[in-house]
């Protein structure tokens, strides 16, 4: 799986979306799952799966998909194909 | 009743406008031309749905408080009537989404002295500032709203919330001194690393809404000490308008596990079989199932049967030890666990705000349904609800579930 598809997949699971739910204009003001539990789920899916501690003011900057492949970005993830 | 001090300010930080006398008068004004005793109120986190609210309050038409996303038709329907009791002045629900919900009948006297106590034990003053961090239909989310209002405190209406970047802002650009929290909240709070450092301001956390593992308030209360600031855990239920306890700063340590000692003007009974009782003024009239409960009086007399286990400590702390009546809490709000029985093919237990639920000899796929399924059923976070498989349930020698069993297995 590339990394694009697992953050694909982490945003699914954390928000409770269906398995095809298209994610890669997501933000967080605009979908009403993505709420602060499924904001704390996500971060938790998002460190396990790439291995990364976020910061808190990455924590509370990541407020859309585009922004997630950003800011792991800094972490030295690349969210590819 | 007037909850409005004429000093108070209600801000909403993200336009900038403020609650006026005028906007209360408005409010007011509408509400005279609108028919039935009972105003229905879908309340959300803006000046005008807090100024009508306070308009009701003032005219003494009695308020129902409901979620702003929820689907209200049902409310209207059950409890539409012109027959109203006098002393009669908000109405709040007792649950979420499951089995047939009641409204709690709360009297004017009852909202305003519970208002007044907790300003006097968090000693709220006009220099607060509190900023929204719950629903305001929700009791805590009002009694932090109602009690800062009533001692000419501001109150800052921030509708993102801990996880988003403007929160944050507000509470610094407006000097926030007070934030209120459910357990969930700390939980998310610990992840972001909370310093309160970053808020100069901030003297004051609140805690409500549910046990919180003593390892947070511990953990909390020391870092709000690092500024000179303090964590007041409290103890309600919407039944009590809401608060009935909170534990004294300075005792934390000492007792911890507490909720804390009954509010100025209230005290603990424990009855012979042990479940708590609280006396005070804030205590509700009783509930309402139907509208012409709503027509009724006192049923109450100052007196609320808690439905949870504890003891009094010999200086008045009061430690809650269990639940006589099978109550779980997911993210704060309370569910009926024999509700989720009835509806699902699972035994359900309280893990503590979550809801666990064990599904008899259920496949990987099974429990992923009932999960999803559970808690679209709750309106929740799947991640409020834990199904496991278990190839048999413990048994009572008298043939019934060991809860106890379970909740010690998790």
């Amino acid at each position: 799986m590339s990394t694009l598809q697992q953050l694909r997949e982490a945003f699914r699971t954390a928000l409770d979306l269906p398995a095809d739910a298209p994610v890669d204009d997501l933000q967080y003001q605009d979908n009403e799952k993505w709420d602060s539990l499924a904001h704390m789920s996500l971060i938790a899916a998002l460190e396990d799966e790439f291995g990364v501690m976020i910061d808190t003011d990455d924590v509370i900057n990541l407020s859309s998909f585009q922004e997630a492949i950003k800011i792991l970005g800094k972490y030295g993830v690349d969210i590819s194909e | 009743m007037n909850l409005l001090h004429p000093g108070a300010r209600v801000i909403d930080a993200a336009t900038g406008s403020t609650l006026s006398e005028a906007d209360v008068a408005a409010a007011a004004e509408a509400l005279a031309g609108e028919k039935g005793a009972v105003v229905f109120h879908p309340i959300s986190t803006t000046i005008a749905d807090i100024a009508r609210y306070l308009a009701a309050v003032r005219l003494g038409r009695p308020v129902v408080l409901l979620d702003p996303d929820g689907d209200n038709a049902h409310w209207s329907e059950r409890f539409a009537t012109d027959e109203v009791h006098p002393d009669l002045a908000l109405l709040l629900t007792t649950s979420g989404s499951t089995g047939n919900p009641k409204l709690v009948r709360l009297s004017a006297e009852a909202v305003r002295s519970n208002a007044e106590q907790i300003a006097d034990v968090l000693d709220i003053g006009p220099d607060d500032v509190a900023i929204t961090t719950l629903p305001l239909f929700y009791s805590y989310g009002m009694s932090v709203l109602n009690s800062h209002l009533v001692r000419g405190a501001t109150v800052i209406l921030e509708r993102t919330g801990i996880m988003q970047r403007d929160f944050w802002t507000a509470a610094v650009e407006h000097h926030v001194t007070s934030m209120a929290f459910v357990p969930y909240q700390y939980e998310m709070l610990r992840r972001l690393r909370f310093d309160p450092a970053k808020y100069p301001s901030l003297r004051k956390l609140t805690q409500a809404g549910g046990r919180l593992r003593t390892d947070l308030v511990t953990d909390f209360s020391e870092r709000m000490a690092t500024v000179g600031g303090s964590l007041y855990v409290m103890y309600g239920q919407t039944e009590a308008a809401p608060r009935m306890a909170t534990l004294p700063p300075a005792r934390l340590a000492e007792k911890l596990g507490s909720v804390g000692v009954a509010l100025p003007g209230g005290h603990f009974e424990i009855s012979a079989d042990g479940e708590v009782l609280y006396h005070g003024p804030n205590v509700m009239m009783g509930y309402a199932d139907t509208a012409a409960d709503l027509a009724r009086g006192d049923e109450m007399g100052g007196v609320l049967h808690t439905g949870d286990l504890g003891r009094v400590d010999d200086e008045g702390f009061l430690f809650i030890t269990g639940r006589i009546k099978r109550l779980g809490k997911v993210f704060g709000v309370r569910i009926n666990l024999d509700d989720v029985e009835k509806h699902f093919p699972v035994t359900a237990i309280d893990g503590g705000d979550k809801l666990v639920a064990f599904a008899l000899d259920a496949t990987a796929d099974e429990v992923r349904e009932l999960r999803t399924k559970i808690s679209e059923w709750l309106g929740t976070h799947s991640s409020g609800v834990v199904v496991r498989s278990i190839e048999a349930l413990p048994l009572l020698p008298n043939g019934k579930v060991d809860y106890r069993a379970l909740e010690s297995s998790l």
